[in-house]
């Protein structure tokens, strides 16, 4: 493996691949650190520039966009007290009073560096844990991989806001829309006499169409609702590195844990960074002497948020390329990008494409490094350009967006279908039902078909899912999840039934 | 009368939807003796499941009864003014994507970036206007230059 690192990292360290991880970076911190764009928005709109890039191009693009997008919350947290994206709520609670009481600079500077250190030891746990977990799933047969998908769907239906029903409609939804056009048997399915539906629908324009339509609505109603008064914010900072430094230094142990946490829990699927933020903020409060120090501005808190929520990008690589089961939203488009690449993520990429996994290795080491620079050069810029009001920003993303859906095929039908799934994704968004299992269950569909259908070829009994021990396991892991989010839902209802009884 | 809440209304429609469909996999071509499972299985097998989870929401929801309101109801007239803009929104995007082919994509770009900003931004002062164009007459031909020259992508 050291041998394609290092080829892996003579591509990437080329001036054409540094150039596009900059650019990435960049794009990644700007998406960031604009409240209501997050990480998912600025990946799918950086999406489509890789159409024609070469795979190695292309990732690297994407992962600085991962490295850059986690870190950029940041600014719009300490600067104007708002998270730029759902995993960097913590950030504010800490960030902000700092900044409040005239250290911006230093709060900014503390995020940074504990991004940057996240961001390392993620990597670290990626490349130990990515390579043994694809060992290991190399041995899955398809009964244990359509196991596999159907315990990640459940799961991440699971885990949405206690709305099981609703998450595992929106998943089955998902896997419905991928049996649209020919099958594997070249039968065609559901093309309700239209030519242009018998090639099925792409990835691309569904899920931009399902998230970014749903997402930028959503803000703009929000707006509506509850107008910003985000201007007139103070943009000069500066960076006080001996200070920073020294905050660091007594940091050490916050930000192992915060990372490892940050690590573990992005491996896990519908997981992400907003959950890793929250474990690690409350783990690192319950180990500190001086838990009444949190949330009025110090750096225990922001090393906690900031370490942990970049240490995602790292450990969510770990399910997306060992079994190619993506963790997250970010992670199943990252898998969309591989997939238009011709390069299918699961265990065998380890052994086929040895030197794309050692470019996402070295992109991510050298985006971490290029994201320190560019924040602490550039974070009076990024701090102005996270006051651009959605207003200006929807439609620029609408218009992205359709092109980057028609440059997929040079097909205008592309944008047909991205309008299509846009509406359908608002309105399912309306009816509060959460979109990631919808993306995750197309994203996985095609694979889940053709595993289900290669196991029932090769046995025809479906007691075969439940003899076989792996396969039996996931299963059962796939039911104890429903089973225990439905306690979850039973708990809050009870607890919300509780606290309306209290007030009446 | 049944009062139509948010998940009743998604129920519906996926029940809905699950008959359009199921009555659709009719259409696919049967089992063969060398594909035995058919092309249809793996859909009605979605669609079954579907259907269950929609008629549980549904149920859920009528056992749940519906929520005491905290606004007042909304008149259709009323409900369309306070979703105006996102409507107005939708319906640009539509237009852009049928103008597309037909008027090339500078122009049809230009046109959509113009109107929406004109719409969420609004049109009652010469600095919005200004933004409005720079943003629009600024991006749009840069998005073009950036695919056309630098990603080598015709765009229409």
């Amino acid at each position: 493996m050291a041998d394609f690192f290092l080829q892996a990292l003579a591509q990437v360290g080329s001036p054409s691949v540094l150039l596009l991880i900059l650019v990435g970076v960049l794009f990644g911190i700007i998406g960031g650190s604009i409240p209501g764009f997050t990480v998912t928005m600025a990946i799918l709109v950086v999406f489509p520039f890789t159409f024609a890039m070469d795979p190695v191009s292309g990732v690297s693009l994407m992962v600085g966009v991962f490295v850059g997008g986690y870190s950029g919350g940041i600014v719009s947290g300490v600067m104007l007290g708002i998270p730029g994206t759902p995993s960097s709520i913590t950030t504010v609670y800490d960030g902000y009073p700092m900044a409040q009481k005239g250290e911006p600079g230093r709060a900014l500077g503390i995020g940074v560096a504990a991004s940057f250190l996240g961001t390392l030891i993620s990597v670290a746990v990626l490349v130990f844990f990515g390579p043994l977990i694809a060992g290991f799933s190399m041995n899955f047969r398809p009964w244990e991989i359509t196991a596999l998908i159907i315990f990640a769907l459940t799961l991440v239906a699971g885990l949405s806001n206690g709305a099981l029903l609703k998450g595992l409609l929106a998943a089955v939804l998902g896997l419905l829309i991928t049996t649209v056009g020919y099958d594997r048997n070249s039968n065609l399915r559901f093309d309700f006499g239209l030519p242009a539906f018998s090639s099925g629908f792409e990835i691309l324009p569904v899920m931009i169409g399902i998230f970014a339509f749903s997402q930028l609505m959503g803000n703009l109603e929000k707006l509506r609702d509850e107008p910003s008064d985000a201007r007139g914010v103070d943009t000069n900072v500066s960076i006080p590195y001996g200070r920073i430094l020294r905050d660091m230094a007594g940091q050490k142990l916050n930000t192992l844990r915060s990372s490892l946490i940050g690590s573990l829990v992005g491996a896990l699927p519908g997981t992400g960074g907003t959950v890793a933020n929250f474990i690690s903020y409350d783990q690192a409060k319950k180990f500190s002497r001086h838990p009444e120090r949190f949330g009025t501005g110090t750096p225990d808190g922001i090393v906690a948020s900031e370490a942990s929520n970049s240490a995602v990008a790292g450990g969510a690589f770990v399910p997306t390329l060992a079994l190619g089961i993506p963790g997250d939203l970010p992670m199943a488009i990252m898998m969309g990008v591989l997939i238009l690449h011709g390069i299918t993520p699961g265990p065998l990429m380890f052994e086929q494409n040895p030197v794309l996994v050692g470019a996402i290795y070295a992109s991510l080491l050298i985006g971490a490094v290029v994201m320190v620079l560019c924040q602490l050069l550039l974070v009076r810029w990024f701090a102005k350009i996270s006051l651009i009001p959605q207003q200006i920003l929807v439609p620029v993303v609408l218009m992205l967006c359709a092109i980057g859906s028609y440059a997929l095929n040079n097909n205008l039908f592309d944008i047909w279908v991205l309008f299509g799934f846009g509406i359908l994704g608002y309105l399912l968004w309306k009816a509060e039902v959460p979109l990631t299992p919808l993306i995750l269950g197309v994203v996985l569909g095609n694979n889940l078909e053709r595993q289900l259908f290669r196991a029932l070829e090769l046995d025809s009994s479906w007691l075969t899912f439940l003899t076989r021990p792996l396969s039996a396991l996931f299963l059962a892991l796939a039911v104890a999840s429903v089973i225990f989010s439905l306690y979850q839902n039973r708990k809050i209802q009870r607890n919300q039934l509780a606290a309306r009884r209290t007030d009446a | 009368m049944l009062t139509l809440t948010k998940d009743r209304a998604l129920a519906l429609a996926m029940l809905v939807l699950t008959a359009v469909m199921l009555a659709e996999t009719r259409h696919i071509r049967p089992p063969t003796s060398w594909q035995p499972y058919g092309s249809a299985l793996f859909p009605r097998i979605l669609l079954v499941i579907i259907g269950l989870l929609a008629l549980l929401i549904l149920v859920r929801s009528l056992m749940a009864g519906v929520p005491p309101r905290t606004a007042p109801r909304r008149t259709f007239t009323a409900w369309l003014a306070h979703h105006r803009i996102v409507l107005c929104l939708f319906a640009l995007f539509g237009a852009y994507a049928l103008l597309l082919p037909w008027v090339g994509y500078l122009a049809a770009t230009i046109g959509f970036l113009v109107a929406s900003l004109a719409l969420l931004l609004g049109i009652d002062s010469r600095r919005k206007w200004a933004i409005n164009l720079a943003v629009s007459l600024t991006l749009a031909p840069l998005v073009y230059v950036i695919f056309r020259f630098g990603l080598n992508v015709w765009l229409p």
